[in-house]
C-alpha cells in the first residue's frame, strides 16, 4: 500500500480554489510548466492521487481494467456527461492504461521544444491576434502553454490544430444510424499546413509572402462514388476576426467554385454528424466565438495515448458497443491529472444550431480531450471525443521526420438527440493511394491549392 | 469503393477483368508488368480503386403531347390539309430553254394558274401525312401519346490506378441501356408509300429509332472510346493519364473540362459540347451538365502559379455537340429533315480546339479570364443536295407523271434532278404548305426565304420548275404543288458544318460581408461575360451563307446560403440572370424568332433568362429538397421541384418533376425559348445502388 503525501481531497480543494480565483495556472503542487521545464515530466506538479487510476479510485480500478456500465459510477466525475451515458446505457467500454508522465509522448517533439523555447513571448495585439516582437505572427509551439484564461487556451488550439507544420490525414469515416448499423462510410483526406509558426519545415518560422495567413486546410472525399471528388479548400487569414476563404469542387459541376465561408454548421456529406466547426474543437476563427470562460478544473479520463493500432496494416481500429457492436471505437484511456473545462458561445453565427460548447483540455498539453455542444434550448446536442497517440508501438513506428509521429488516432462525434454516431479514424492510406503524411512540403501542392482540388476531383 | 494494393497477379484475375470490363486497365497492367524487374516490388506502390453505381431511370409523361419533332408527335398527323397545285411560272421557260435553247419568259407567278384536274387528277388533293396522294394508298401516320418518355438502365464504373505519387490512370466507364419500350415510329411502315424513305444514314432514317448511335456522313464512329448500338451506349467519359507534381498537373487522354462559376448558364463553360442523347437537358437541373459534356481526347495542363492564381490550358480534338437521333424521345430537329453531319467529310474530325484560362482569387474577390480558339460544337445547318435519285411518282394522270413527261422531253429524269436539290420525294416529310410554315416557325426558320434559298442556291431546283417567290401565297402554292407532285411529301436535306471561332471571356466574383446571418452577409456575386466576334449561326433560310454576328453573353449570379432555423441546415439559393445579344440559350439566332404558320419571323433583339433555384438539405443531409426554374420573360418557363433521399451509403432515391409551359399568357410560342420542349412535362424517378 502506498502512502499518499496529500489527502484525497487535497487536489479537489485546490481545483475549486483555482476555479474560484478565476485566473490560475495549471499544476497542483507546483506550476505545471515549471515542472515540465525542469524534467520534461509533469508528475512533480501533481499529487499521487492524480497520477494513477488506482490512486484516484483507491484501488477499486487499476490499469488494464475495463470501465463498463457496472463500474462507471466509480469514475463518473472523470467523464464528460455524454461519454458517461454512452458507457452506462449504450455498452461503451473504456480500457484503462497508466498515466503518461513523459510530456514528449503527448505532443510532436518539435512543437514541444518550440513551446519551451518560446514560452512567455506571445501576446495579443490590439486586434486580439497572437503576435511576437510587437506585431509579427507567432513563431511556433504553444503560445500559452500555461494559459490562465479560456481565450488563451482557445487561441492556442485555433492557432495550431495538429501541431505539425503540415499534415495529411488519411481518414475513414463511418456514419451509424440509431439502429447501430454503418449506413454511410467514406474515405476522406484532411490536409492542413501552416505558413507561420513553423517549427521543423523550412522555411521557418514563416513561409515568406504568406505571413498574412494562418493555415491552408482542405478536406476531400475519395470514396464512395457518389462523394468521390467532393472537396473543400479553406484558406485562413491570420486575423482571427475573418472567416477563411472557401473554395469547393463539386463533382457534378466539374469545376471549382467559391463558397460562402460562414457555413460552419452544415453537413458536408449525407449521414455525417460532423461540422467544419467541430475540427479540433476549434474549427472556426477565434473571434467568431466569444465568452470564453474556464468553468471547471479537475482530473479526467481521456484517450491521450495508445490510440494507434499498429497491428492492423492500415492502422484500422476495432469497435464494440451499441446495438450491433459497431458504435464505439475500442478506446484506451488514462487518468489526466488536470483537465480544464472551457465554455464558449458562438457570436458570429446567427441561427447556429449550437448555443455553446464545453471543451475539456489536458492542462499539460492544452490539447482538447472532449467536447460537448448544446442546442439553442441548452440541451446537450453533440459530443466529440478523440484519441491521440504517439505512433510508436513495440517495433512499429511511423516517423514524422526525426521523431515518431504524434497525432490523433480516432474520433467519435455523437448526436445525443438523434442517436446518430459518426466515427473517424486516421489510417495509413485510403482509396486512391492517399497516404497519411506529415511535414512534407508536397502536401501543399498535392492537397491545398485550386489545382489540387481539380486533381482530386478528376475534373 | 474498394481500394486494393497487392500483387497484380492475384488482383488481375480473369474474373476481375471480366467484372470491370475496363479494357484500358489491361494496357496499363501489361505495360507495367513489363516494366517491373523484381516481381512484386514495383506493384507494391500501385493502388487500385474501383467504384461505381447502377441506376434505373424512368420518366413518366404527364402531358398529352408527344414530341412534335418526331413522326408520331407531328401536330399535322391525321389531319387533311387542302392543297392546290399551280402551274410553275418557269415551266415553259425551262422547257424551251432545254428543248429549243431559247428561254421564254415566266408565265406570271405561282398564284396565276391553278393546275386543272384534267391535266393532273391529284392537282387539288389534300395532304394527309402517310398517304400517297398520287395513288391514294398508304395509311395515315397515327399520333401517339407515350406514357413513358424515358426508360434506361445506367451503370458506371470508375477505376483509378495510382501508379505512384505523381502518376494516376483515371478511367470512368459509363454504360446505358434503353429497352425501347415506347410506342415509336418505324420508317418501314412507310416502305410501301412513295417508295419509302430513301435518303440519309439508313440506321437513323430508314428503320426504328436508333437511341444511341452517333453517326456522321462517312464515319460510323466519330466519338472515340464510344461503342453504341440502337439500344445501348458504352463509353469513357474519362480515360486519362494524370501527372501531378508540385504545382503542375497534366492530363492526357479522353476528358471533360468545365470552366466558369455560373451553373447551367454556359458563359465561360466553352470547352466541351453537350451530349443531348439520353435525357437531353431534362435531367435534374441541380446536377447541371454532369453527364452531358462530350469528352474529347486532349491534353490539359494546370499550373498553380502561386497561392492565388491558377493557369489552365488545354488542347483537344474537336468533338461536336451530339443531338438526339430522329424519332427518339427528345429529338429537337423535325424528322422531315434528313441531316448530313459533315464532321468527317468536312475534315472537322481532325481539327483541334485550344484555350487558356487564368483563375485568380484575392480574399473576397475572384477573377477569371479565358481565351479559346475552337470550332463551335453546336454546328451550323444549311440546305444540301439530297443525293436521292428517285423519280416523282409516275402514276398515270398524276402531277408527278406530268412533270416526269416534261423532264423526259428535256432528256432528263426527275430523280436525277431532284438528287441535286435539297429534297427527296419520300414519305414522312412535309405534306402541306401549312405544315411547312408551322414547322419552320417552330425551329426558328423563315418559311418563305428558306424556300427561296433552296431554289436560288440550287440550279437543279430551278431545273425542276421551282422558282423564287415574292410572298407568302406564292410560297404556299409552290410548296403545295411540289408536295402533290412528289406524291404526298418532300423530305428536306440539310448539312451540318462547323466554324472556327475565338471566344474571350472575363469573370469576377465577390463575397460580401454583412451583419452575421443577414441577407447581405456572405452573398456571392458573380459576373461573367464572353465575347465571340463573327460567330456563325444557322441562317434562318438555311442558306449556304450562315448568319455572322458578334456574340455577347453575360450572366450575373447571386448565391446565398441562409439559415431559416436553428434545426435545419442552411438553404442554398441561387438567382441567375443571363443576357445574350444574338442567340438563344440553345444557340439559335434570334433572327428566327417570332414566326407563325402565317407569318415569317421578324426576329427579336436580345434574349434574357432568369434562373432561380434552391436546395434545402435536412439534418444530416439524408433528405434534400431541390427546386429550379428557368424563366424566359418572352413567355415560357421550366419549373422543376425534386427530392433526393439517401437512406444509406449504398442507396439513393431521387424524384423530380419537370413542368414546362412554352406559351405563358398565350404568347406566340415561337417567340420564346422553351416552347421547343413544351411537350416534355414529366416525372422522373431514379434509384441508385452504388458499390
Amino acid at each position: 500500500m502506498r502512502l499518499l503525501r496529500y489527502d484525497h481531497d487535497y487536489s479537489r480543494r485546490h481545483f475549486m480554489k483555482s476555479l474560484a480565483r478565476g485566473v490560475a495556472g495549471a499544476g497542483v503542487l507546483m506550476p505545471l510548466w515549471d515542472a515540465i521545464a525542469q524534467s520534461g515530466d509533469a508528475s512533480k506538479a501533481y499529487p499521487d492521487e492524480l497520477l494513477s487510476i488506482e490512486g484516484y479510485t483507491r484501488g477499486r480500478l487499476k490499469n488494464g481494467d475495463l470501465i463498463t456500465a457496472a463500474n462507471v459510477d466509480l469514475v463518473r466525475d472523470l467523464l464528460e456527461p455524454i461519454k458517461y451515458q454512452q458507457i452506462k446505457t449504450m455498452g461503451r467500454r473504456l480500457k484503462l492504461a497508466p498515466t503518461t508522465g513523459d510530456i514528449t509522448r503527448l505532443s510532436p517533439w518539435e512543437y514541444l521544444e518550440a513551446t519551451l523555447r518560446n514560452r512567455g513571448k506571445a501576446q495579443f495585439d490590439g486586434n486580439g491576434n497572437i503576435v511576437v516582437d510587437g506585431g509579427k505572427p507567432w513563431i511556433g509551439g504553444n503560445p500559452f502553454p500555461d494559459a490562465k484564461t479560456g481565450i488563451e487556451i482557445f487561441a492556442s488550439i485555433t492557432l495550431s490544430w495538429g501541431r505539425h507544420d503540415a499534415a495529411f490525414y488519411a481518414i475513414k469515416e463511418y456514419d451509424l444510424g440509431v439502429e447501430g448499423d454503418v449506413r454511410y462510410n467514406y474515405d476522406a483526406g484532411w490536409a492542413e499546413m501552416s505558413p507561420v509558426a513553423r517549427v521543423c519545415m523550412e522555411p521557418m518560422p514563416y513561409w515568406p509572402a504568406h505571413e498574412d495567413k494562418l493555415r491552408f486546410q482542405s478536406i476531400f472525399f475519395a470514396s464512395p462514388d457518389s462523394a468521390k471528388g467532393t472537396s473543400f479548400l479553406n484558406v485562413w487569414p491570420y486575423d482571427q476576426h475573418s472567416f477563411p476563404d472557401l473554395y469547393g469542387y463539386v463533382p457534378a459541376f466539374k469545376r471549382i467554385r467559391q463558397f460562402p465561408t460562414d457555413q460552419r454548421f452544415e453537413p458536408l456529406i449525407p449521414g455525417s454528424t460532423l461540422y467544419l466547426s467541430d475540427a479540433w474543437t476549434a474549427g472556426d476563427p477565434l473571434y467568431t466565438w466569444g465568452n470564453y470562460q474556464i468553468i471547471g478544473r479537475g482530473p479526467a479520463l481521456a484517450a491521450i495515448s495508445g490510440g494507434w493500432n499498429a497491428d492492423h496494416p492500415n492502422w484500422e481500429h476495432k469497435t464494440h458497443g451499441g446495438p450491433k457492436g459497431k458504435t464505439f471505437w475500442d478506446t484506451t484511456v488514462e487518468l489526466v491529472p488536470e483537465a480544464i473545462l472551457v465554455s464558449a458561445e458562438p457570436t458570429g453565427f446567427k441561427r447556429a444550431p449550437v448555443s455553446k460548447k464545453h471543451v475539456w483540455f489536458d492542462a499539460r498539453t492544452m490539447l482538447p480531450i472532449a467536447m460537448v455542444t448544446f442546442d439553442r434550448r441548452g440541451d446537450p446536442y453533440h459530443s466529440f471525443d478523440g484519441a491521440y497517440a504517439l505512433y510508436e508501438s513495440g517495433e512499429h513506428r511511423f516517423m514524422d521526420g526525426r521523431h515518431p509521429y504524434w497525432s490523433w488516432a480516432h474520433v467519435h462525434a455523437f448526436d445525443i438527440q438523434t442517436g446518430r454516431m459518426t466515427r473517424l479514424e486516421q489510417v495509413k492510406s485510403i482509396t486512391g493511394g492517399h497516404a497519411t503524411a506529415v511535414n512534407d512540403p508536397a502536401i501543399y501542392d498535392r492537397y491545398l491549392t485550386n489545382a489540387a482540388l481539380m486533381h482530386l476531383g478528376n475534373g | 469503393m474498394k481500394s486494393i494494393k497487392r500483387n497484380p497477379k492475384r488482383f488481375l484475375g480473369k474474373q476481375d477483368l471480366v467484372k470491370s470490363g475496363l479494357l484500358a486497365a489491361i494496357a496499363v497492367f501489361a505495360s507495367a508488368a513489363q516494366a517491373q524487374d523484381d516481381g512484386n516490388s514495383w506493384w507494391d506502390n500501385v493502388d487500385f480503386s474501383l467504384g461505381g453505381f447502377i441506376r434505373p431511370e424512368v420518366a413518366v409523361s404527364t402531358s398529352s403531347d408527344d414530341n412534335p419533332a418526331n413522326q408520331r408527335g407531328n401536330t399535322f398527323n391525321e389531319r387533311s390539309i387542302a392543297r392546290q397545285a399551280y402551274v410553275p411560272p418557269a415551266l415553259i421557260g425551262t422547257i424551251t430553254q432545254d428543248v429549243l435553247g431559247i428561254p421564254l419568259p415566266d408565265t406570271n407567278t405561282w398564284t396565276t394558274l391553278p393546275v386543272p384536274t384534267l391535266l393532273a387528277s391529284d392537282a387539288n388533293s389534300p395532304g394527309v401525312r402517310g398517304i400517297d396522294s398520287s395513288t391514294n394508298t398508304g395509311s395515315p401516320i397515327r399520333g401517339v401519346d407515350n406514357k413513358f418518355n424515358y426508360q434506361i438502365l445506367r451503370g458506371e464504373l470508375e477505376l483509378g490506378v495510382h501508379l505512384n505519387s505523381d502518376l494516376t490512370l483515371i478511367s470512368r466507364l459509363r454504360a446505358i441501356y434503353d429497352p425501347g419500350w415506347y410506342d415509336d415510329f418505324n420508317a418501314h411502315s412507310l416502305d410501301g408509300v412513295q417508295g419509302g424513305i430513301s435518303g440519309g444514314i439508313p440506321s437513323l432514317y430508314q428503320g426504328s429509332p436508333d437511341y444511341f448511335d452517333y453517326r456522321v456522313e462517312g464515319d460510323k464512329h466519330p466519338n472515340p472510346l464510344e461503342w453504341t448500338g440502337k439500344n445501348y451506349q458504352v463509353y469513357f467519359p474519362a480515360l486519362f493519364l494524370e501527372y501531378n507534381h508540385g504545382p503542375l498537373n497534366v492530363r492526357i487522354g479522353n476528358q471533360q473540362i468545365a470552366w466558369g462559376q455560373a451553373i447551367f448558364f454556359r458563359v465561360l463553360d466553352i470547352v466541351d459540347g453537350l451530349d443531348l442523347r439520353r435525357h437531353s437537358l431534362l435531367d435534374y437541373a441541380q446536377e447541371e451538365f454532369s453527364d452531358k459534356r462530350v469528352p474529347a481526347l486532349g491534353l490539359r495542363i494546370g499550373y498553380q502559379l502561386n497561392d492565388d492564381i491558377l493557369a489552365d490550358a488545354y488542347v483537344q480534338k474537336f468533338q461536336p455537340t451530339v443531338l438526339g437521333n430522329p424519332n427518339t424521345q427528345y429529338n429537337i430537329i423535325p424528322v422531315a429533315f434528313t441531316v448530313h453531319d459533315m464532321y468527317h467529310e468536312g475534315g472537322y474530325e481532325n481539327k483541334l480546339n485550344y484555350g487558356l484560362r487564368l483563375k485568380g482569387s484575392y480574399g473576397q474577390w475572384g477573377f477569371q479570364a479565358v481565351a479559346a480558339e475552337r470550332y463551335n460544337p453546336d454546328g451550323v445547318y444549311r440546305w444540301t443536295q439530297s443525293g436521292v435519285n428517285k423519280d416523282l411518282p409516275d402514276t398515270p394522270g398524276s402531277l408527278g407523271n406530268l412533270v416526269n413527261t416534261t423532264m423526259a422531253l428535256r432528256g432528263k429524269t426527275s430523280g436525277e434532278v431532284l438528287a441535286g436539290t435539297p429534297f427527296e420525294a419520300s414519305p414522312g416529310g412535309v405534306y402541306s404548305a401549312q405544315e411547312w410554315f408551322n414547322y419552320a416557325a417552330q425551329v426558328r426558320l423563315d418559311g418563305i426565304n428558306g424556300l427561296n434559298a433552296s431554289i436560288d442556291e440550287f440550279p437543279d431546283s430551278q431545273a425542276i420548275y421551282a422558282s423564287h417567290v415574292d410572298n407568302y401565297q406564292q410560297a404556299v402554292n409552290e410548296l403545295n404543288t411540289f408536295f402533290i407532285a412528289a406524291g404526298g411529301s418532300l423530305r428536306g436535306h440539310i448539312a451540318r458544318d462547323y466554324y472556327r471561332e475565338q471566344v474571350y471571356g472575363l469573370g469576377a466574383s465577390y463575397v460580401t460581408d454583412g451583419a452575421p446571418g443577414s441577407i447581405l452577409d456572405q452573398l456571392i456575386i458573380n459576373l461573367e461575360a464572353s465575347y465571340t466576334p463573327n460567330k456563325k449561326f444557322t441562317s434562318t433560310t438555311l442558306s449556304q451563307k450562315p448568319i455572322t454576328d458578334n456574340s455577347v453573353i453575360t450572366a450575373l449570379v447571386l448565391e446565398k446560403y441562409y439559415r431559416f432555423s436553428e434545426s435545419f441546415p442552411a438553404t442554398y439559393f441561387v438567382l441567375q440572370y443571363m443576357y445574350r445579344n444574338v442567340d438563344d440559350l440553345f444557340g439559335r439566332s434570334l433572327k428566327g424568332y417570332g414566326g407563325t404558320e402565317e407569318k415569317i419571323p421578324d426576329g427579336v433583339h436580345g434574349a434574357n433568362y432568369v434562373v432561380f433555384a434552391f436546395q434545402q438539405p435536412f439534418p444530416n443531409d439524408v433528405y434534400r429538397v431541390g427546386f429550379a426554374t428557368l424563366y424566359d420573360p418572352r413567355g415560357s418557363i421550366l419549373v422543376q421541384p425534386g427530392l433526393k433521399w439517401k437512406p444509406s451509403g449504398a442507396w439513393t432515391v431521387e424524384g423530380f418533376y419537370s413542368y414546362i409551359n412554352g406559351k405563358l399568357g398565350g404568347v406566340n410560342p415561337n417567340n420564346t425559348l422553351l416552347s421547343t420542349i413544351d411537350f416534355a412535362d414529366e416525372a422522373t424517378i431514379r434509384v441508385t445502388y452504388q458499390f
